[in-house]
């Protein structure tokens, strides 16, 4: 059944699936893994790193990227980072950032976090439904404060969907990073900054092989600069968890003994 | 079938301009040189498949289950199998490579013999050798063949919506003859098994050996950490216990596997 109903993004199965969207969700598995929370006062990006190409240069490959920079009352910004096709996600990421300066302009207030996600889930959708186009192989995860000061974290996938959400993983194993959120997200884990970016690192270990030193992590607090964790603060966290996971366990041993 | 411009799929249509060029060229292709009876033989030749002894590299002439007979058979068919056998089951134990089988076809990437890895294409043997039960003086009658493969999750045909999956997990399909329990669910119909591992399966059940199959239905195809790891539930089988002593040991060794493939991939972010 599928073959016939699969070749051309406009065409609807019997069974009303919409097989190239599909399709398109089934590529952003095969990119990195990456991770956003909403906490009470910050907001978190990680994202799994490969190791670069001997000869490529390192610089170029950064995952997270800032869409828009508000510097009238907060220092704050809408970090954003894209899971699947590399080139999609950096058209995508050009044609939102024009259009939050457009909006700066035309209106005089920067975006919210709620109208970027929409123009870039919209834009995603209007690539479903043209014919000769196939659909943005992408999905995203944008975090940011808005001028009330309150944290957000959206995601959006393929077939143009947008959602707020207040912990989720993208990208390959999405599902074991998601079950392992839904474990641990508690109102104490994220009351706390450091906590918030403990569970991010956390999760992120679960599906990255090889430790620390390949992920990538960004944080905004509120009214502050977004900060981006170099690998040395990283190792540290990690340093952290691992010994709190030893103390942990001899607790255990203790309790079973 | 064809594809239009717009990418919707069109039946071809009979042509009603009669038929007559297309039987000449049939007759064409027909005629078949010398030349080409030459070239099919020597590429069937090329496409020959050859057990070889792997240190000295001559021929096994005798048939490598006579030479060795055993009790356990365990085959891992794709690079996340082969990870888990070689890193929980072969790193307790010496392990002696008894032969390897060679083959070459066109689609064949690789010459080079000499250095294998988990994701080379054809076929090492190896035999235990402190454990005289694995490859002992057992007739063939008592072998059990175990068999380990991987496939993409989205060749799994469920009325559940693939996303509420909890990919990855494993499916099992045995022959008549086993009588043990599987470790994990059967494979339920309408889900087929393809390629080598059907081919092993389907011989076993024609010549009543028993035998199953531990299909990992993932996400990922490429090594990947948690695709190897959903095959642990086999090690506490009666087809491997004994067989892999060492699991943290064996978690170690599977994370060097994995740091030597991590390559960014260009295409995908």
């Amino acid at each position: 059944m599928a073959s016939r109903y699969d070749r051309a993004i406009t065409v609807f199965s019997p069974d009303g699936h919409l097989f190239q969207v599909e399709y398109a969700q089934e590529a952003v598995k095969k990119g990195s893994t990456a991770v956003g929370i909403r906490g009470t006062n910050i907001v978190v990006l990680g994202v799994e790193k490969k190791s670069v190409a001997k000869l490529q240069d390192e610089r170029t490959v950064r995952k997270i990227c800032a869409l828009d920079d508000h510097v009238c009352m907060y220092f704050c910004k809408i970090l954003t980072i894209f899971i699947g096709l590399t080139a999609d996600a950096r058209v995508v990421i050009n044609r939102a950032r024009v259009e939050c300066q457009s909006h700066k302009l035309t209106v005089e207030d920067p975006v919210t976090v709620e109208y970027i996600t929409r123009f870039i889930a919209t834009l995603k959708q209007k690539y479903t439904q043209s014919n000769g186009r196939r659909p943005f192989g992408i999905s995203a995860l944008i975090v940011g404060f808005d001028d009330d000061g309150i944290p957000r974290l959206y995601q959006t996938d393929p077939s143009g969907t947008y959602h707020a959400w207040k912990a989720n993983a993208i990208g390959r194993s999405a599902k074991t990073v998601r079950e392992f959120l839904e474990k641990n997200y508690t109102e104490d884990a994220i009351a706390n900054d450091n906590e918030a970016i403990k569970l991010a690192i956390r999760a992120l270990l679960e599906v990255v092989q090889s430790g620390g030193k390949n992920i990538e992590l960004a944080i905004i607090r509120r009214n502050q600069p977004l900060k981006m964790f170099s690998a040395k603060e990283i190792e540290l966290q990690v340093t952290e968890i691992e010994k709190e996971k030893e103390e942990a366990e001899k607790k255990k041993s203790k309790k079973n003994a | 079938m064809a594809a239009t411009f717009f990418g919707e799929v069109v039946v071809k249509a009979p042509c009603r301009a009669g038929t007559e060029e297309e039987e000449e060229e049939e007759e064409a292709g027909r005629r078949e040189t010398p030349e080409d009876r030459e070239v099919r033989r020597q590429l069937a030749r090329k496409r020959e498949v050859r057990l070889l002894r792997r240190q000295t590299k001559t021929s096994l002439e005798v048939s490598l289950l006579e030479k060795y007979p055993c009790s356990k058979f365990i085959i891992a068919i794709g690079n996340n199998a082969v990870a888990f056998l070689s890193s929980f089951v072969m790193n307790s134990g010496v392990w002696e490579e008894v032969g390897c089988a060679k083959l070459w076809n066109e689609w064949c990437r690789t010459v080079d013999t000499t250095h294998l890895s988990p994701s080379e294409s054809f076929c090492v043997f190896y035999h235990l050798k402190s454990n005289p039960l694995v490859f002992g003086s057992c007739p063939r009658r008592n072998m059990q063949v175990t068999i380990l493969t991987c496939r993409h999750v989205t060749d799994y045909k469920t009325s559940e919506s693939t996303g509420s999956l909890p990919s990855p997990f494993l499916k099992a399909l045995k022959t008549q003859n086993f009588k043990d329990t599987a470790c994990c669910s059967l494979l339920e119909q309408p889900n087929i098994i393809h390629d080598l591992p059907a081919a092993v399966l389907s011989y076993c059940q024609v010549w009543k050996i028993p035998a199953i199959l531990y299909l990992c239905y993932t996400e990922v195809m490429t090594l990947d950490l948690i695709t190897v790891e959903a095959f642990k539930p086999i090690l506490s089988s009666r087809s491997l216990k004994g067989l892999a002593k060492n699991i943290p040991q064996g978690t170690e060794i599977l994370k060097k596997l994995m740091t030597t493939n991590e390559i960014q991939s260009n295409i995908y972010t």
